[in-house]
């Protein structure tokens, strides 16, 4: 399908000027040299069983090593804004690939599109190098802006927080340079005990304007990583309203660019009321700039050293974390001192009130809104739906269905390996977990048995793999009576309960399986029976992959009414904060990732 | 003269290597393909981040490069090929690639990035790991050859290699020295998965490449260092001198490279603490060992 018959690629100019008769040459030539970041994650293509590598296009961790956005399915309005993000980031020449979804509202039209397939990839491969060797840059692409990236700066003076202006100028009041800031909305409460600690990274970037406000026009290029700035927004008023006075911090960062911590001790002596003599501080006098003094008012970390603390975003796309899943980290070094992790592509649980949808259309859209389980979540809403219009069991339906759902585990349980390599560096992992999933996803029965020995020998290599035990032994050990646990978690936890056990477990699950599918018979995808024009209410339990999931709901003339879920990862979601505090940020990732959250399966 | 044709053989060096690392993640040996990926930067925008420190951040992947080539400069290819043969050669290495630790420091805090700046940190953590287990075998070698110029370095070991002579040594030295090229498993600094490319995560186009580069070009400074001081250098049947340092130079860095792909990436603190109860301890009895067998072996 060949989308745009002029081939002009939108994103394509540089960002000062047009090219350079050197770089359109070189890009030209170097056509099919495509790298590839992919959102939601390289799970999502995997799970859908598109091999992205395949296609021709090297997969990267970083925006900023991406020549293609490569966007699989619908995203949610969280997602579209922090992709809005990830293609400011990336260099020109860019391109927009989508597979099976709307372009984001955030983002200029997609530069090919397609259904989410192996064929549609790399038709959207073949245009893409086509497009690019001929030389299709668009000759005036528009500046990408999106409203997610923009900081409105405003000049305040810094005795008189009162005087707000939107551009460079002297306060009219005391005749001192007005400071830029970044202008955002009212200040958010900082209830607990540290919240100006956070505040520092904000600071450290808003306080640089002052250099470089000329630049605003690249502002939005500028935005860290993986969509988090525009959420920082938020306290500076606060800062400046509460340390007015302290002026000194603003005058000297001209010389001292990055001295930041200056600025947020001097910050706390005046909250906490401690008074220490802030002439002292006063390095741009004396040029000397002591550790102590500097860090004697901040709070103290795990290992007693004083740090700065910073909240840093990992994700809703990141390497090593699963697509959709955004980890806020505050870390002081690299250790974590608290840490949250929430869902941007969660289901919404609820029904739209008095909206009926047609039994057939809830199970496919609740299907495709679980891309990493999907055969799980059609099972359980055939279940349910049957159950409601009071059908039957019918063993063998019910017995072709089970393999089915124990052959998604498999794949489920290998894409986590896949994502677990990704995460460690570990490559032949990654590489040797993802081959088989596609491999475990195109076989029917008889050839997923000729799997086994590769997949015993999968487990065999990861148990004589040296450091993996100690990277992964003692990480992310659950506190002890933590209830509302399912899944390979929950079998887990009577073991030691680390990402060991857990990685022990899903390989044990991965040969069960096997053993189950062996003595069954062939696996049938769930398909939903006649259920005519029946009504009632149904429940159903399904062991998905990653846990329980349960789902209730009422039928009327064939039609879903309500319904409610509940799944394992909403449960597991919730662990995450006690599993990252006070470990350093290695370990915390590693044992977010042992609990193999899929952030589509957290219900909101 | 010896200057073009030691940097010709170390790009030629990097190449190769290149090309065996797009082979054993590809699956297919294409020799074309690491220019052309390196030419490709050239054809792409090179973003400078907002409020960068401008100074750290384009000195960095120039100044890793600079000392990549520096530390290769007092390694002999060949008798007479070395660019400097310095009569203090196995000690300037170990000033040269103390300028690792700055430019991935500066690299680290030049684009202004919370990503980057861990990285560049984690490396200084690195460095107080490895750095030890760089030194101490080195003096283990300069011990038996009683100098440390780098030719005479390789003479000492024309009867037995210092790889049989104190493998020890070879094993930590060969350990330190990933750690300190940031290979994987050691690959701390820039670790995609927990920092999405730490110090390289800023970095794009022209400026990238010069740091892919220079990265490759440090594991070959390293594995050229490995073959002067454990492998025998030049020494070796048929061959002429320089095509044994050449082969021996790559199939340490081939190995280096091997090793980070069938392994997941070490803990910080595991690496800390094997370096210095083990490594350290080690590393002493190996320069003991080394000078009873000065003392004893005629």
């Amino acid at each position: 399908m060949i989308s745009d018959p002029t081939m002009t690629i939108t994103g394509a100019r540089q960002r000062q000027g047009g090219f350079t008769v050197l770089q359109k040459w070189v890009s030209r030539a170097l056509a099919g040299n495509l790298s590839c970041l992919i959102v939601p994650g390289p799970e999502v293509a995997l799970s859908h069983g598109l091999d992205v590598t395949a296609a021709g296009m090297r997969i990267t961790a970083t925006p900023r090593d991406a020549s293609v956005l490569l966007i699989i399915g619908e995203l949610s309005e969280k997602m579209s804004e922090a992709v809005a993000v990830l293609y400011a980031q990336m260099p020109r020449p860019r391109a927009i690939v989508i597979l099976g979804g709307q372009p984001p509202s955030t983002l200029p039209d997609a530069d090919f599109s397609a259904g989410v397939s192996q064929a549609g990839l790399i038709d959207a491969v073949d245009w893409l190098k086509r497009a690019l060797a001929k030389g299709a840059f668009s000759d005036s692409p528009e500046d990408f802006d999106a409203a997610v990236l923009h900081a409105r700066i405003d000049y305040v003076c810094p005795m008189h927080p009162e005087v707000v202006q939107n551009e460079p100028g002297s306060c009219p009041k005391c005749g001192m340079d007005l400071v830029a800031r970044e202008a955002g909305e009212p200040a958010p409460e900082h209830d607990h005990d540290h919240g100006h600690d956070h505040r520092e990274h904000r600071h450290h970037e808003h306080e640089h304007q002052h250099h470089d406000h000329a630049q605003q026009h690249e502002h939005h290029e500028q935005e860290r990583h993986h969509g988090h700035c525009h959420e920082h927004h938020d306290s500076h008023e606060h800062d400046h309203e509460q340390h007015e006075g302290h002026q000194h911090s603003h005058e000297n960062h001209h010389d001292h660019g990055h001295k930041h911590q200056h600025d947020e001790s001097d910050g706390d002596a005046e909250e906490k009321g401690s008074g220490h003599d802030h002439g002292g501080h006063d390095h741009g006098a004396s040029g000397f700039m002591s550790m102590i003094e500097v860090t004697k008012d901040l709070p103290r970390s795990a290992d007693g050293l004083a740090m700065d603390w910073m909240e840093v975003p990992f994700g809703p796309v990141f390497p090593g974390l699963p697509g959709g899943l955004k980890l806020t980290l505050t870390l002081d070094g690299d250790g974590v001192t608290e840490g949250q992790a929430t869902s941007l592509v969660g289901m919404i649980n609820e029904s739209e009130k008095g909206k009926e949808i047609d039994a057939e259309t809830f199970i496919e859209r609740l299907a495709s809104a679980m891309p990493l389980a999907s055969v799980s979540y059609r099972l359980l809403a055939c279940l349910a739906i049957e159950r409601a219009a009071g059908l039957e069991n019918d063993s063998a339906t019910d017995q072709a269905r089970a393999v089915a759902l124990e052959c998604e585990r498999i794949a489920s349980h290998l894409g986590w390996l896949a994502q677990t390599g990704r995460q460690l560096g570990f490559a032949w992992l990654t590489d040797r977990a993802a081959t088989l999933q596609l491999e475990i996803r195109r076989a029917s029965g008889k050839r997923l048995l000729e799997l086994t020995p590769a997949l015993q020998a999968l487990a065999a290599r990861l148990g004589r793999t040296p450091l993996l035990k100690s990277r992964l032994k003692g990480i992310g050990i659950l506190p002890s009576g933590t209830g509302g646990l399912s899944g390979p978690v929950a079998r887990a936890a009577d073991d030691a309960g680390d990402a060991w056990a857990r990685l022990w477990q899903r390989l044990d699950e991965i040969i069960t399986s096997l053993d189950y599918i062996k003595a069954t018979g062939e696996p049938g995808l769930p398909v939903l029976r006649n259920i005519g024009r029946g009504s009632g209410t149904g429940e159903a339990t399904v062991e998905t992959p990653r846990g329980e999931a349960q789902l209730s709901l009422i039928l009327e003339h064939g039609q879903v009414k309500s319904y409610r879920l509940d799944t394992a990862c909403s449960h597991h979601i919730g662990l995450v904060a006690k599993l990252v505090e006070g470990r350093e940020l290695g370990d915390a990732l590693v044992a977010v990732g042992s609990l193999d959250l899929s952030p589509w399966e957290v219900i909101s | 003269m010896n200057f073009v044709i030691v940097l010709v053989a170390l790009l030629g060096s990097v190449w190769l290597l290149a090309v065996v690392e797009g082979w054993t993640t590809t699956g297919r040996l294409r020799p074309a393909a690491p220019l052309l990926s390196g030419l490709a930067h050239l054809g792409r925008e090179s973003i400078v981040p907002r409020t960068p420190d401008r100074v750290f951040f384009e000195t960095a992947p120039v100044l890793l490069l600079i000392v990549a080539v520096l530390g290769a400069a007092v390694l002999p290819l060949a008798p007479t090929l070395v660019i400097a043969d310095l009569a203090t050669g196995a000690l300037f290495i170990n000033a040269a690639l103390a300028y690792v630790l700055v430019a991935l420091i500066m690299a680290g805090w030049g684009p202004n990035g919370a990503y980057a700046m861990i990285g560049g940190w984690r490396f200084l953590g690195q460095l107080i790991a490895y750095a030890m287990l760089i030194v101490m075998p080195i003096t283990a070698v300069a011990m038996r050859a009683e100098s440390l110029v780098t030719t005479v370095i390789v003479g000492s070991q024309g009867g037995l290699w210092n790889i049989v002579y104190q493998p020890l040594g070879f094993v930590l030295f060969f350990i330190a020295a990933m750690a300190l090229a940031f290979r994987a498993p050691f690959d701390l600094p820039t670790a995609p998965g927990e920092l999405g490319g730490g110090v390289d995560a800023e970095y794009t186009g022209v400026r990238l490449g010069v740091l892919r580069l220079a990265r490759l070009t440090l594991v070959i400074t390293l594995a050229s260092a490995t073959t002067v001081f454990y492998l025998g250098g030049w020494h070796g049947p048929l061959l002429p001198p320089w095509a044994w340092s050449l082969i021996k130079t790559l199939a340490v860095a081939v190995s280096m490279l091997l090793a980070g792909r069938y392994l997941p990436r070490i803990r910080e603190a595991d690496l800390m603490r094997w370096c210095w109860t083990l490594g350290i301890p080690l590393a002493l009895l190996n320069i003991i060992v080394v000078g009873l067998l000065v003392l004893v072996v005629p």
